[in-house]
């Protein structure tokens, strides 16, 4: 497999040896006459850290749905490894772990129970995840509320045990799906920089997220997708690029408006033309959204 | 890689049976006295009120030898469904966690068949909870290993329906309206207070087809000391062959799930 494709930020590293981890061909998913995902390509690389950006209802979730196979596509495929993704595919699924939206844990167990089931799940000797259990409980200062039932736990908490049950089994595969939702700052920096050092190690991420700043600091690329279909692709920088690195904001009767340009001096004259309410700026990843979705996201 | 995956699946071949029977006995170990006196209570109200309250014989034997092995497989369908039904819904649309299963590699069949398993021997507990509380009553029934069978077997046919209604649910209301329409009339009709002999022909017919009144039947006949024939076998094996496959087919081929 060639390198195109490849973020350049991992080009220097993978030296000609990137390969797809994950292939999504014509992915169709219909919900009756609604459909969630509108023929969606993708490659994503091995080690890579891909984003998945779009409003509300654009399609990231149900995505994520059908790449941990709990929704079948109506239409394409998933390949992980070049073989196709299916509910009897036990390989395939071995690489893969899932932090999903909502906690999808059993309430009524603990903590210790919760990460039982899953490297049982996974077939792993009781010694090994009792073993590693402790590591990632302490890690998470989970350790001391082991014994609580995740019915008990503050919606932090949740999460936190989620990220271990899906660490717990090493996975090649990490998917997330809004992994920060409810998390504090402190907590979210944490957590940014827990998926860099597992990035490091070359476990390759996907990522859907609302805080667009979380994409354009940890995503190697991105793609955007609305209403179930992509509508770019690329690393944060070139996104940004494309629509011009320089954004002038103007306040007027109709609110809030950007003017994007590429070269800096441009930028700066529309700005001495603009009056005092023009500002000026660097153009962030949330303005290449913004334009793409055609509205403000959160 | 097919192959690589059979080998897998080959060296590690059960083990998604135990780890479902496992979460089972997390289950049952915690709500263990919720369990108990939830199997309890409905039929030993039955055998109370109907048995001991209303002094009345049947076939010329006193009522309660009629009724002591209906209740028991009412008690084992209770158990089986009430585990799986609640449980399994509340999984799959309230906590998601059934995501959890659907993601890893332990094949989807191996969860299922340990979700009957362990169904079943919930049914089983109840069953043998009415055993221990009617032993003092002197009735000179006989319940023996076949019995135990029949009441597992009745166990692991009413937690594949479960199963499947399961996933037929759509929301958490679900769930009691299938125990009222199904599991109530099932409770009353099926040759556990009355015989069905005694129904009027065409809905007799209906009625003796179910599994409960196979089940109640023929535990009822080993109480008796006569055989258990092999046509009640024969129904509770075809209800579990055709909802085990339609459970099996919802978990591999549901779209979504």
């Amino acid at each position: 497999m060639g390198i195109v494709g490849c973020s350049n930020q991992k080009v220097a590293a993978a030296v000609f040896v990137c390969t797809e981890m994950i292939e999504i061909k014509g992915l169709v998913k219909k919900f009756g006459d609604f459909t969630a995902v509108d023929g969606l390509d993708l490659r994503i690389e091995t080690g890579e850290f891909f984003g998945l950006l779009g409003p509300n209802g654009a399609g990231k979730t149900t995505t994520i749905s059908m790449m941990s196979t709990v929704l079948l596509p109506t239409s394409g495929e998933i390949l992980i490894d070049g073989q196709k993704l299916d509910r009897k595919a036990s390989s395939q699924k071995r690489k893969l772990s899932v932090i999903t939206q909502e906690y999808s844990m059993r309430q009524d167990m603990t903590i210790d129970e919760v990460m039982e089931y899953q490297g049982r799940l996974y077939y792993m000797p009781l010694k090994e995840i009792r073993k590693k259990s402790e590591e990632l409980l302490e890690f998470a200062g989970l350790s001391e509320f082991r014994k609580r039932t995740v019915r008990h736990l503050s919606g932090g908490m949740k999460r936190k045990v989620m990220i271990c049950r899906s660490l717990l089994i090493d996975p090649e595969i990490l998917l997330l799906d809004e992994p920060t939702a409810g998390m504090d700052a402190l907590s979210r920096r944490q957590m940014w920089n827990l998926l860099r050092q597992l990035n490091e190690k070359k476990m390759t991420i996907v990522l859907t997220t609302h805080y667009i700043e979380e994409a354009q600091a940890l995503c190697d690329r991105v793609a955007l997708i609305n209403r179930g279909k992509l509508q770019k692709l690329d690393t944060p920088d070139a996104l940004i690029e494309d629509l011009g690195a320089f954004a002038v904001d103007l306040t007027s009767e109709e609110g809030l408006v950007s003017r994007y340009f590429h070269d800096r001096d441009e930028a700066i004259k529309y700005l001495s033309e603009a009056g005092p309410s023009a500002s000026f700026r660097a153009t962030t990843l949330e303005d290449v959204f913004v334009e793409c979705a055609g509205r403000k996201l959160q | 890689m097919r192959r690589q995956e059979a080998a897998v699946d080959k060296e590690n071949f059960g083990m998604g049976i135990v780890t479902v029977l496992w979460e089972k006995w997390v289950e049952f170990r915690r709500d263990f006295y919720k369990i108990t006196v939830a199997a309890m209570i409905s039929p030993l109200m039955y055998l109370i009120i109907f048995g001991m309250g209303i002094q009345t014989t049947s076939h010329g034997e006193p009522y309660l030898h009629f009724l002591v092995p209906g209740v028991v497989a009412m008690a084992t369908m209770h158990g089986s469904f009430s585990a799986i039904v609640q449980n399994m819904s509340t999984q799959r649309l309230y906590e998601k966690a059934l995501d959890q299963v659907m993601v890893s590699p332990t094949p989807l069949w191996q969860f299922i068949m340990g979700q009957i398993i362990g169904g079943s021997l919930r049914g089983l507990y109840a069953g043998a909870i009415i055993l221990l509380l009617t032993a003092p009553i002197r009735t000179d029934l006989v319940f023996n290993g076949l019995s135990v069978f029949i009441m597992f077997l009745n166990g692991m046919v009413f937690s594949t329906i479960a199963l499947v209604l399961s996933f037929m649910a759509k929301s958490y209301a679900d769930p009691p309206k299938f125990t009222s329409y199904i599991i109530t009339p099932m409770s009353f009709l099926c040759n556990t207070f009355f015989s069905t002999e005694q129904m009027p022909s065409g809905f007799r017919q209906a009625v003796s087809i179910l599994p409960l009144s196979q089940s109640c039947a023929m535990i009822r006949s080993i109480a008796n000391g006569e055989p258990a024939g092999i046509f009640g076998f024969i129904v509770l094996a075809a209800y579990l062959a055709v909802f085990g496959t339609i459970a099996v087919v919802f978990i591999y081929k549901k779209k979504n799930l």
